[in-house]
């Protein structure tokens, strides 16, 4: 509750510093095969703001969302035209690998490695270098899994494995192996679709802290969800981006009939 | 008119409080116009039945606030739904104002006819009572046709009201000022002169929920006030003195 009075000062304060982009996308364009799944999309995605992607599905909201990781990189036949520029550089010169350490990604279905919570966490860090030693790296894990607020359900079983854990617990675990590697932008592709109201809280508790440090961006299928934790909401249709504005205004005045349609629930 | 909703129920609950606004607006509407008739027309029974309808206006307010509180509650509307919800809160508030307005005319109206008549009071305000009736019916026919000009036209109506009351209150003043008699009476007079005018602020405001409501802004230009009468009442004293 306390977030709200928080959000609105965060926007002015964007409004401020003149909105800085984290990461910004002209006329983007997604094909697959032969099928055009978005076109012309325009976007800045700002720094310390939580954006949220809405539209119905296949719209191509998580389509758009992967292009941000290159993760579209991995589907044959996929091809991305546009201009993405992250850290000013285009996204495709970027290394994906380091790539992705910075922009992290956190899925739907809760999907910890086979491994001991501990080496879930620890796993980007030590492949990227970023521990100087084991007490270094004992440091990072306590550090994100506190973040990930997962740590005191954890803290005297972290050997234990990860898939072990309930499904809410899997999912902050997946999100503090994101956020491990201390990216500057967190994707997250419906990450509380598959949790209960208050697994789903505790997520976006997490993700209103996460935005005092990092850009994240979401897709969710819950209206009141994108309503709840973002300050920027962009509605997809049909390949479309329609709308993009400040989170109050999307939920209190639309300025376009379609956003009004999907967000009121009447057929559009 | 827009587009169902997926979940008919939806639109059921919505169609439903705003007919209950209607409903509440036609009770109101008719208060009014009893009200200034039975002064009009020294008729007692119907400045009772404006006296006993207030209480049914009362409770459809309420019904109107849960109504709107459990929509709220239950469907989370966004966008047109949730100024649907707003403004007919605010409405239903404006309209139990008015109806009490009315309510109070009777009364005073009771109170009235035992006394001494002044000239061409009741009919004045009936004229009065008359054009603020007929902004409420626009004000009414704006919100469900949610039709923003007619909403406007309205707003500027109001200042129609305030400068008929204004005359009206120099005039209760000038009758004070020749026979002290006449002072209980025109304190009563003006005290409905000036509810009728409240009347029209009410009317006023529900015409910028419709604005509200179709636009999403409210009505950018602040309203000139034509109510004069708080410097009038300096001016008449002074010339008095004089």
């Amino acid at each position: 509750m306390s977030g709200d009075g928080k959000d609105m000062l965060d926007t002015t304060v964007n409004k401020m510093i003149g909105e800085k982009p984290k990461i910004t996308a002209k006329d983007v364009r997604v094909v697959y095969g032969d099928k055009e799944a978005l076109r012309n999309v325009c976007l800045d995605v700002l720094d310390k703001t939580v954006t949220a992607f809405i539209g119905p599905s296949g719209c191509g909201k998580s389509t758009f969302l992967r292009c941000f990781n290159r993760m579209n990189d991995t589907i044959a036949g996929c091809r991305v035209e546009g201009s993405l520029i992250y850290d000013g550089q285009e996204i495709s010169k970027h290394d994906p690998v380091t790539l992705r350490a910075r922009i992290g990604m956190v899925f739907q279905k809760p999907n910890p490695f086979p491994k001991s919570i501990y080496d879930n966490v620890a796993y980007g860090p030590r492949i990227h270098g970023l521990s100087k030693n084991k007490a270094h790296l004992d440091e990072i894990v306590e550090k994100a899994l506190r973040r990930g607020a997962l740590w005191d359900e954890v803290k005297d079983r972290l050997h234990e494995s990860g898939t072990g854990l309930s499904g809410g617990q899997q999912q902050r675990l997946c999100i503090a192996r994101a956020i491990a590697t201390e990216p500057e932008v967190l994707l997250m592709d419906e990450p509380c679709s598959a949790l209960d109201p208050i697994a789903t809280a505790q997520i976006e508790e997490l993700i209103n802290e996460l935005k005092q440090r990092f850009s994240v961006v979401i897709v969710t299928h819950s209206m009141q969800q994108a309503a709840r934790i973002s300050q920027k909401t962009a509605f997809f249709h049909l390949g479309n981006l329609v709308e993009y504005d400040d989170t109050g205004n999307i939920f209190t005045k639309p300025s376009d009939p379609r956003t009004e349609s999907y967000i009121t629930g009447r057929i559009g | 008119m827009q587009d169902k909703h997926i979940v008919s129920s939806f639109d059921n609950d919505l169609e439903q409080i705003q007919a209950k606004i209607m409903k509440m607006g036609g009770l109101v509407e008719a208060s009014i116009a009893d009200a200034s008739n039975s002064f009009l027309t020294r008729d007692i029974e119907l400045a009772e039945a404006v006296r006993a309808r207030d209480a049914s206006i009362d409770e459809l307010e309420e019904i109107i606030n849960d109504d709107a509180a459990r929509v709220l509650a239950l469907r989370a509307p966004t966008a047109i739904d949730l100024r649907v919800i707003l403004s007919v809160m605010k409405v239903s508030g404006n309209l139990e104002r008015i109806g009490d307005y009315s309510k109070n005319m009777a009364k005073r109206t009771s109170v009235l006819l035992q006394m001494r008549e002044i000239d061409n009071a009741a009919s004045s305000l009936r004229r009065l009572a008359r054009e603020v009736e007929l902004m409420l019916k626009d004000a009414l026919d704006a919100y469900i046709q949610r039709d923003t000009e007619l909403a406007l036209e309205v707003i500027n109506k109001d200042r129609d009201v305030d400068q008929m009351y204004n005359g009206m209150f120099r005039q209760f003043l000038t009758f004070m000022m020749e026979d002290p008699r006449n002072i209980t009476a025109c304190m009563h007079l003006h005290f409905i002169a000036k509810n009728i005018e409240r009347m029209g602020d009410h009317v006023t405001s529900i015409a910028e929920q419709v604005v509200f409501l179709t636009t999403g802004e409210r009505p950018s230009e602040p309203r000139e006030k034509d109510d004069r009468t708080s410097y009038d009442v300096k001016m008449s004293l002074d010339t008095k003195n004089e």
